[in-house]
């Protein structure tokens, strides 16, 4: 069974999370805080932690260092009221896997749990769209690196597809490939834009006056 | 566009920077020194000529003041070039102008008919006009900074040069009735000079307080709401007894909220905007039914000037009436959005996973897509698409072409 750490500030919120995860997942530990998340990571070794964007200390790409600095490398699904690409960039950018907003179903929540335990990338609609919003505001700029930058016609067909609300089984029935392709197209360009050249994604966002 | 054909150009947008003067090459008779001046002052540059015309007969003072400017004027052209400087009129209205002008004649005038052998009258008068009536012309009247200091600290010195030179200076009845005009031209000079630098002043210190007042505010009141309004209005969402009710109610609240925050407003100075627009349409249709619709933008959107109004207006009623088909025919519980700006048109997709249909079956009387969503994209110049087979959810694409040159210029 897949282990699972809630990280949410709301009390109310992990309760909600924990009692509708409870049923397939194996919940080993919760945490309110970005101190409290990283102790509680370090000590539980989680398959998977379910991380709240905004916390009491800093952010989720805080919990994510923590835990790095700490030897500790484990997988992270982000989930957030907020829907500003900011924190959606920058905790991605962090090495988080994957990023719902609150407002997905239970069934949601399960399937990207899983998948993130797999080593896929979770993709919602609104992430798909910031993220081809990042790239091809890099198109634009000079020096960027061709290989490492930017995203090949497939992989920007797969994320409009995303973008428009279709399911990985959809994408891979329309472009007549199969799922494991379009699960590799996803994770490839999750690897971009957290390798690509910060100075340049940052230069995007205070384009967009994010930071 | 030649900046040096407009001397009376208006304020670009973050050019508001005070500059100092350059040459102007591209109008130059000799150095561009006129050319130059008459930019920095919105006057013709023959006005400026026929000056330094003038001053050069009377004791050469014309040939000593441009061979000075040269040699400044040069040093910051070199210094500093000419890409981004922009030739804004410094006295920006036509009185300023005019009182710049006449201090600096003044002080040239007293500078030639020494009235008094006292060194106030030989030397501190003609220079403390003549650069007093430069400031005052140099000087834009919303100027902050430095200049302004230094516009202040001018004339504080005049002032109190004539108030000591007034009382220790031992003087007869003629001199003394000099002193008092001239003591009246510099208070005067000072009031020019200081009275809309102390009145701006006093005007910026309460604005300033006032923006800060307000955004402080505002910073307390997003923090509070994102923390907890928003998050108990998910959770509602999420797991309530009374679902359909309450998630209704949360939707629509959390709708309210996000554009409330992020001051997502869907029209605005200069037009409608599209993402809040799709968001707000997105929004009424969700009111009243159980439906959850996700709305996701890419491009700037918002910036197509020329869709707005006319041709924006039909595309969003496309949508909305895509979105609607979706919501009573699809029976799907969660409908994408998705709009995006590409180099030349702008496209828009209202998807849903729901029942599907058949399109080669829809009866001609059938009239909800053709109509309403066909034509209305039509007559903004676009074209609509619906895909759809049964059991395999129904996409609407709609798309209008915007011009080439707008699309490059992002």
């Amino acid at each position: 069974m897949i282990s699972v750490v809630v990280v949410d500030d709301h009390a109310l919120l992990r309760a909600g999370m924990k009692s509708s995860l409870a049923a397939e997942f194996d919940i080993v530990g919760e945490a309110a805080a970005v101190a409290e998340a990283i102790d509680v990571i370090v000590s539980t070794r989680p398959d998977v932690v379910v991380c709240d964007v905004h916390l009491p200390g800093g952010t989720a790409a805080d919990v994510i260092a923590g835990t790095i600095a700490r030897g500790v490398s484990t997988l992270f699904l982000a989930l957030s009221v907020s829907d500003e690409a900011h924190d959606v960039i920058s905790v991605i950018r962090a090495g988080a896997r994957g990023y719902l907003t609150k407002a997905s179903s239970a069934i949601d929540l399960d399937d990207a749990i899983k998948r993130v335990a797999a080593g896929d990338a979770v993709f919602s609609p609104k992430l798909a769209g910031f993220v081809l919003d990042a790239f091809s505001a890099q198109l634009t700029l000079p020096d960027v690196d061709p290989d490492l930058d930017q995203l090949t016609p497939r992989e920007q067909e797969v994320m409009r597809l995303l973008a428009r609300g279709f399911a990985y089984k959809e994408i891979a029935r329309r472009l007549t490939i199969s799922i494991k392709t379009v699960e590799s197209h996803a994770s490839a360009v999750l690897r971009k834009l957290q390798l690509s050249n910060r100075n340049e994604l940052a230069r995007w966002a205070a384009d967009r006056r994010l930071f | 566009m030649g900046a040096t054909s407009i001397p009376h150009a208006r304020e670009a947008p973050g050019g508001r920077r005070w500059q100092w003067p350059r040459l102007d090459r591209e109008q130059r008779w000799i150095g561009g020194v006129a050319a130059g001046l008459a930019r920095e002052l919105g006057v013709q540059p023959i006005v400026i000529r026929a000056a330094f015309v003038a001053l050069a007969t009377v004791g050469g003072w014309g040939l000593v003041m441009y061979a000075v400017m040269w040699v400044g004027f040069a040093f910051t052209t070199s210094r500093a070039g000419t890409e981004d400087y922009r030739p804004v009129p410094k006295a920006s209205t036509p009185g300023h102008r005019l009182a710049g002008i006449g201090l600096v004649t003044l002080g040239l005038v007293l500078g030639f008919l020494p009235l008094t052998s006292s060194v106030f009258a030989v030397v501190v008068w003609p220079v403390g006009f003549v650069l007093s009536g430069m400031l005052v012309a140099w000087t834009r009247a919303d100027d902050g900074g430095t200049i302004a200091v230094v516009r202040v600290v001018a004339g504080l010195v005049i002032a109190i040069g004539g108030f000591s030179a007034f009382v220790f200076t031992r003087v007869d009845l003629v001199d003394a009735v000099v002193a008092l005009v001239l003591a009246g031209a510099v208070a005067v000079g000072i009031a020019l000079v200081a009275a809309p630098t102390i009145v701006r002043m006093g005007r910026d210190l309460d604005r300033e307080r006032l923006e800060r007042t307000r955004s402080d505010e505002r910073a307390r009141v997003n923090a509070h709401l994102h923390d907890s309004v928003l998050q108990t209005l998910t959770l509602i969402q999420q797991e309530s007894d009374d679902p359909t009710r309450t998630r209704r109610l949360a939707r629509r609240q959390e709708r309210e909220l996000r554009s409330w925050l992020y001051g997502t407003s869907a029209t605005t100075d200069s037009g409608l905007r599209l993402t809040p627009a799709l968001e707000l349409a997105a929004a009424e249709v969700e009111g009243d039914t159980d439906a959850i619709i996700d709305v996701v933008t890419v491009g700037d959107v918002d910036d197509v000037d020329d869709l707005a109004g006319v041709r924006l207006v039909p595309l969003i009623s496309a949508t909305r009436e895509a979105m609607w088909n979706a919501v009573l025919h699809s029976r799907s519980a969660r409908i994408s959005v998705f709009a995006e700006r590409t180099s030349d048109q702008l496209v828009v997709y209202v998807r849903d996973d729901g029942v599907g249909f058949d399109p080669a079956r829809v009866g001609a009387d059938r009239r909800g897509i053709s109509e309403s969503i066909v034509r209305r994209v039509q007559m903004a110049g676009g074209t609509a698409t619906v895909r759809s087979e049964p059991g395999a959810g129904t996409e609407v694409e709609l798309s209008i072409p915007i011009s080439a040159q707008i699309g490059s210029a992002s």
